[in-house]
């Protein structure tokens, strides 16, 4: 499964103004539910915020992944979103997050959604990757970085 | 007035080198005791050095006033939080552990010497115990952090054994001087009045000196002295009256070291400066007494002897004594090798000599051999073992420096300086998004030799020390923050995600589609990990479910408060 598969430039914002917990995911939920036509933003919310509820998604510098799995989804889709301002996320290192990877996948699927998810931990590893993400300065060039990145 | 002065040189010059020497020792990762003990030899009447020492009674003083003192330093940093794990398999170890060992090194050395079995017994029961000196200086080397419930296990056990020891050693001398019977109630009794006078001495004078520390007005430099002078003084009292000197004191500094104390990192700071003394000085005078040619004719019995203790008689008494514990393999091989003699054993074995027992001399000869052997065996590879065993955790930083801030009337308050490693997570961000607990500050951070306001600082870079302002009681809470932002940056230890303690295992099956065991579905992840590691979790202990691994990290007060989750795949 290709990054570009499931994540198009469409569902990536740059330079976000939400400023909550809260609001971010409800702007990735937005995002998500274009792409998943039996499910609304309401659904991937609910899913994103009982994920949470288990314990942030944040990984440390300035990363959160929020994740979970959707009834009525029959694909994988993420979305993106760069902050102006760090928000508190309750991360794993105690320190606001600017860059959140949203990630949804069929119920089914749990092997490859733990793939997935192991992925994209690994990739937001990378202290050059996150410094390149904090710079780019359109949807676009995110798009491009995340296309470049996955396929190292 | 020349020879007072001519004596004062050759001891000035030993302790000189030896603390030169040992900065090879970090090169070349060999044991600083051992270090000191071959200067020590060099020195001696076969080695360069020509000193012909062999004052067994003053050797014997020193050595037993170093020991307690070093006893009273691994008190100090004895946490309460490692009795939690540790004290139980370390009592068993420390009491049943010692006799199997020494029972069966004793009838192998009856065998292979041609002894009696008491006698055998007696060369057991002086090699029996581990040594506090190796074990505390050698598990907190330079970069080294085990994990809690076997370091816990390994260093209570080693401040807590010499008693076991010295008991058994003088009640086979007592035997073999007056030909009595081994089993009688009364040496039972006599084991039982030597640890309960150690105890009630070493848990009473904590508490009296710690009122004296915090209540004293002393100049700032005695604080530490008064410590010293105190646990000498409860050492002694304790042996006075038939105790145990070495746990009376060992207890006093774990009692202190677990209360709040005036000037409390002034005292650890000076204790960790008189420990190493005490380490040299004991060291460079066992080595100066032995007479390296007569170590050679014993060499072949000598090295089988320290074989067997180390391949079959510690681990099987490691084995046995562990077994209702329910240690995982891994930690129980680790505790088995790292059953490190040291000074302790050299110590006991002058006992037979200052009684004058024959044989005394054979008994001195192979303890000192057993104890090199076991220093360059298993004390050149405490480290390697422990990374082999996955028992080590990744070391949280430390401050590189912490001191008191002792104003007349001001509450206590602490600075804490921490350096910024090439891989913290704080490096390349702003100061304005590190967020400290309370009502501590960052004060200043000094890059390249020069102090900046923590304000004018744009963003960290690795290599910055941060300065940071913290009442007394928020230190604690800072150093765990430290901890876990160096934590967040080790994923493959401690895994991508974190989940809290209070998640349910079966909204956590739900979140991955990962099957958790049925008996279990109602159960919270903490309550299922501390469950796994029978209501004992550390830091770093894990648990695989499916393709998910639930890993321990961090817990206060006993209880788990963070659960990292790692995806294996």
């Amino acid at each position: 499964m290709q990054l570009s598969d499931f994540l198009s430039p469409d569902r990536i914002v740059c330079n976000s103004d939400a400023s909550s917990k809260k609001r971010a995911l409800e702007l990735l939920s937005d995002l998500l539910a274009a792409d998943q036509p039996d499910a609304t933003a309401t659904d991937i919310f609910e899913s994103l915020i009982s994920r949470e509820r288990l314990g942030g998604t944040g990984i440390g510098y300035g990363v959160a992944i929020p994740h979970g799995r959707l009834k009525n989804c029959d694909h994988a889709t993420a979305a993106f979103i760069q902050l102006k301002q760090a928000i508190d996320f309750d991360a794993i290192d105690k320190q606001p997050v600017d860059l959140l990877f949203a990630l949804v996948v069929p119920e089914e699927s749990s092997e490859d959604h733990l793939k997935l998810l192991a992925m994209l931990a690994g990739m937001f590893n990378d202290d050059d990757f996150r410094q390149q993400t904090r710079q780019c300065q359109s949807g676009q060039d995110l798009h491009r970085l995340f296309i470049e990145q996955a396929g190292n | 007035m020349e020879l007072l002065n001519n004596l004062l040189l050759i001891a000035a010059l030993l302790l000189f080198g030896s603390i030169v020497v040992s900065s090879i020792s970090a090169r070349v990762g060999a044991p600083l005791l051992l270090i000191f003990l071959i200067v020590g030899m060099l020195a001696g009447e076969e080695g360069p050095g020509n000193l012909v020492f062999d004052d067994v009674g003053t050797a014997y003083l020193i050595g037993s006033v170093a020991l307690g003192i070093i006893l009273l330093n691994g008190g100090l940093h004895t946490k309460v939080e490692s009795f939690r794990v540790g004290l139980r398999p370390a009592l068993t170890l420390a009491t049943v552990g010692v006799l199997i060992t020494s029972a069966l090194v004793g009838l192998l050395a009856a065998w292979v010497f041609d002894l009696h079995w008491l006698q055998g017994l007696l060369l057991g029961a002086i090699i029996g115990s581990t040594d506090a000196a190796a074990v505390f200086s050698l598990l907190h080397a330079r970069g080294m952090n085990i994990e809690r419930r076997v370091g816990a296990t390994l260093e209570i056990e080693s401040g807590s054994n010499d008693p076991m020891a010295v008991f058994l050693t003088i009640m086979l001398i007592e035997i073999l001087l007056t030909q009595g019977s081994l089993f009688a109630w009364n040496t039972l009794l006599l084991f039982a009045i030597q640890m309960g006078i150690g105890a009630v001495a070493g848990i009473l004078g904590a508490r009296l000196l710690v009122y004296m520390v915090n209540h004293l007005s002393l100049a700032n430099g005695l604080y530490p002295l008064l410590v010293t002078s105190g646990g000498l003084l409860i050492f002694a009292l304790a042996n006075s009256l038939g105790g145990s000197g070495f746990l009376a004191i060992y207890l006093l500094g774990v009692g202190l070291g677990n209360r709040k104390l005036h000037a409390g990192q002034n005292i650890l700071r000076v204790h960790d400066g008189l420990a190493w003394l005490s380490q040299i000085g004991m060291f460079l005078i066992l080595g100066l007494l032995v007479t390296p040619s007569e170590l050679l004719p014993l060499a072949g019995d000598a090295l089988l002897i320290a074989l067997a203790l180390i391949f079959v008689a510690r681990p099987l008494a490691v084995l046995v004594c562990l077994a209702p514990y329910r240690f995982v393999w891994r930690e129980q091989l680790y505790i088995a090798w790292v059953g490190l003699r040291g000074a302790v054993p050299i110590i006991l074995a002058l006992f037979p000599l200052l009684a004058g027992l024959e044989q005394a001399e054979l008994y001195f000869n192979v303890a000192f051999f057993v104890v090199l052997v076991s220093l360059l065996m298993q004390g050149w590879t405490v480290a390697p073992v422990a990374r082999l065993l996955r028992l080590e955790i990744p070391p949280g930083p430390e401050p590189v420096m912490q001191i008191d801030t002792l104003i007349p009337g001001h509450p206590e308050c602490e600075i804490l300086v921490y350096k910024l490693g090439s891989t913290s997570p704080l490096r390349n961000r702003s100061p304005d998004y590190f967020v400290l607990p309370g009502t501590a500050r960052l004060t200043s951070v000094i890059r390249h030799g020069i102090s900046y306001d923590a304000n004018d600082i744009e963003r960290f870079e690795p290599g910055d020390y941060l300065h940071i302002l913290a009442a007394s009681n928020e230190v604690e809470q800072i150093n765990r923050l430290f901890t876990t932002l160096e934590y967040a940056a080790d994923h493959q230890f401690f895994g991508d995600f974190i989940l809290e303690p209070s998640a349910r295992l079966c909204d956590l099956s739900t979140a991955y589609g990962v099957p958790v065991p049925h008996a279990c579905d109602t159960l919270s992840v903490g309550e299922y990990l501390t469950q796994q590691f029978h209501n004992k979790p550390v830091v770093g202990d894990r648990v695989k479910l499916d393709k998910i691994e639930l890993v321990v990290l961090e817990m206060e007060a006993g209880q788990i408060v963070k659960i990292g989750l790692k995806i294996t795949g």
